[in-house]
């Protein structure tokens, strides 16, 4: 068990975490039109279910200590969102019959620049369907996406844990784990949705130029991360002081 | 006993979750929930005028929470007054679902009639059939979703041993399977179904959308013939997702070789292993595909 003052700043590091973490992952929207990089959905969404597979699976580790339960989230996390990108490439590959290529990439807009995947070093450019900004995830969005997504969940658990341990004195393990999980899901869809504010509902993880913006993303979590632990705090203490019952 | 019960809850979650992302890609794509809805709302403003059915109420993953929280609630409910054996457990879970579905209903009329309002000023005409015909197709599926992800949070908490209470689970359940049906079956729909009169083996270019299939094989295009056509394909896949992710977390947790850190190693291996065929099936589609003749 950790102290209440530790878990706070725990909290407060998962939410930024979680937050940065949207960053990393590649989404967009018009993906589901193969009109765009990135798995197809909002990028805070798709952050927020594979941040909650990682809470269930490191629920499973509560009873383990801090560190299990932290890296079981991150890998629950990363397996969630590998699987989604598998089956979305899958349903690319032969529904769609379009291969995966980075759109930022083959224009020349990414980070690293260049027109070739940076990891596997496969040309990107004449692979885009004309009028497209690319489509499916390319190896290196996939890489990007599981640092995010090892990130995400690593950060949901490290609030999931904090919290159990700051309100286990107070009520029983099991109403703990439950609160520990709601207020952990609460956490996690409050910082994945205020990136939404920079990346305007696209990016191709840390390919993509808005990673640049990442230090916006990092003080309105710390901000509002910080207000929550607080909150947080304030009502474990009454409920352990027996204030509140 | 123990083993067996873990065994059992492995096999049955992993077959649930198959059938509920089934369910839940019919689902979003019978009402047009999800992201390619935005493609259904922007063909009256080119002049399309459609009969789909169009009930994107929120982002699919709250959605399903809703669904699946609001059953599972109510089935943990009934369980815990009049008691938890299996058959009751499949009694609550109907009811509950039922529950849920009704909400459904509510939501998905008055969503898809505001919906077609506000496209007022482009003539788009509020069919009733466009609403009544698709609305119990996608209650039906909707039933079905909440039904399986109650079953398989209460097979989750019972026979896996998950320390979350029944009804949270169903949350997380309903988040996750709506962020990887919106992120899998739907491109099949958005890309595919939608805009089938385009050559197949391209994305859909920004300058075309909302030029969407408005004609069926006999007069207008409605959305109960929408799931008859993903379920083959796109439907399958999402359950494949969501199946494949809840039974290789079961499974992994199987083992026992390295104490608490068993469940890490295996995902571990499990994610190494997903990367090498996301890597060949890249490899593949670059090779069969080739490249575009103009970009």
């Amino acid at each position: 068990m950790i102290d209440p003052v530790t878990a706070t700043i725990m909290i407060i590091a998962g939410g930024v975490l979680v937050g940065v973490c949207v960053h990393f992952i590649p989404a967009s929207a018009t993906g589901a039109m193969a009109a765009a990089t990135g798995i197809a959905t909002g990028p805070s969404m798709l952050s927020a279910g594979a941040g909650l597979a990682g809470i269930y699976a490191a629920a499973y580790s509560i009873d383990s200590g801090l560190a299990p339960v932290i890296i079981s989230g991150a890998v629950g996390s990363a397996l969630m969102l590998l699987i989604t990108i598998l089956c979305g490439n899958i349903v690319l590959a032969f529904g769609i019959g379009t291969p995966p290529v980075s759109g930022q990439t083959a224009s020349g807009k990414s980070t690293f620049g260049g027109t070739k995947d940076i990891i596997t070093g496969f040309e990107q450019e004449g692979y885009r369907s004309p009028g497209t900004d690319g489509h499916g995830m390319p190896f290196q969005t996939v890489v990007s996406g599981t640092i995010g997504a090892l990130m995400g969940g690593a950060g949901g658990a490290l609030v999931f844990y904090a919290v159990y341990s700051m309100t286990l004195p107070a009520i029983s393990t099991e109403n703990a784990v439950a609160l520990a999980g709601i207020v952990a899901a609460g956490v996690f869809l409050i910082n994945s949705v205020l990136p939404a504010y920079v990346l305007v509902g696209k990016t191709e993880g840390m390919f993509d130029m808005k990673i640049r913006s990442m230090h916006r993303t990092f003080i309105s979590c710390l901000v509002t991360s910080s207000i929550v632990a607080c909150v947080i705090y304030a009502i474990s203490w009454l409920a352990v002081s027996g204030v509140v019952a | 006993m123990a083993a067996i019960s873990l065994l059992l809850g492995t096999a049955l979650a992993g077959f649930l979750a198959f059938l509920a992302g089934i369910f839940e890609d019919s689902e979003s794509n019978a009402g047009s929930a999800s992201n390619p809805n935005s493609q259904v709302q922007l063909a009256p403003q080119i002049g399309n005028r459609h009969r789909y059915f169009n009930k994107a109420i929120s982002g699919e993953p709250p959605a399903n929470a809703l669904w699946a929280t609001t059953a599972a609630t109510i089935a943990y409910l009934l369980t815990a007054h009049f008691g938890g054996d299996a058959f009751s457990v499949l009694i609550a879970s109907i009811i509950g679902a039922a529950a849920s579905t009704l909400l459904l209903c509510a939501y998905g009329a008055l969503s898809h009639i505001s919906r077609i309002a506000s496209m007022k000023n482009f003539e788009q005409t509020l069919y009733w059939d466009s609403l009544l015909t698709p609305l119990p197709l996608d209650a039906a599926y909707g039933f079905l979703t909440a039904l399986i992800l109650t079953l398989l949070a209460f097979a989750a908490h019972g026979l896996l041993g998950n320390p979350f209470s029944v009804p949270l689970i169903a949350l997380f359940f309903g988040i996750t399977i709506g962020a990887i049906g919106s992120s899998t079956g739907d491109i099949y729909y958005g890309a595919e179904r939608l805009y089938q009169h385009y050559i197949f083996g391209s994305g859909i270019p920004i300058s075309v959308q909302g030029d969407i299939d408005v004609k069926g094989e006999y007069g207008y295009r409605n959305s109960v013939d929408t799931p008859y056509f993903t379920m083959r394909f796109g439907g399958l896949v999402t359950g494949l997702a969501f199946g494949m992710l809840i039974f290789l977390d079961a499974w992994s947790r199987l083992f026992t070789f390295a104490g608490v850190w068993t469940g890490v190693i295996v995902v571990s291996v499990l994610v190494l292993i997903i990367l090498i065929f996301i890597y060949l099936l890249e490899v593949y589609t670059r090779k069969r595909y080739g490249r575009y003749a103009e970009d």
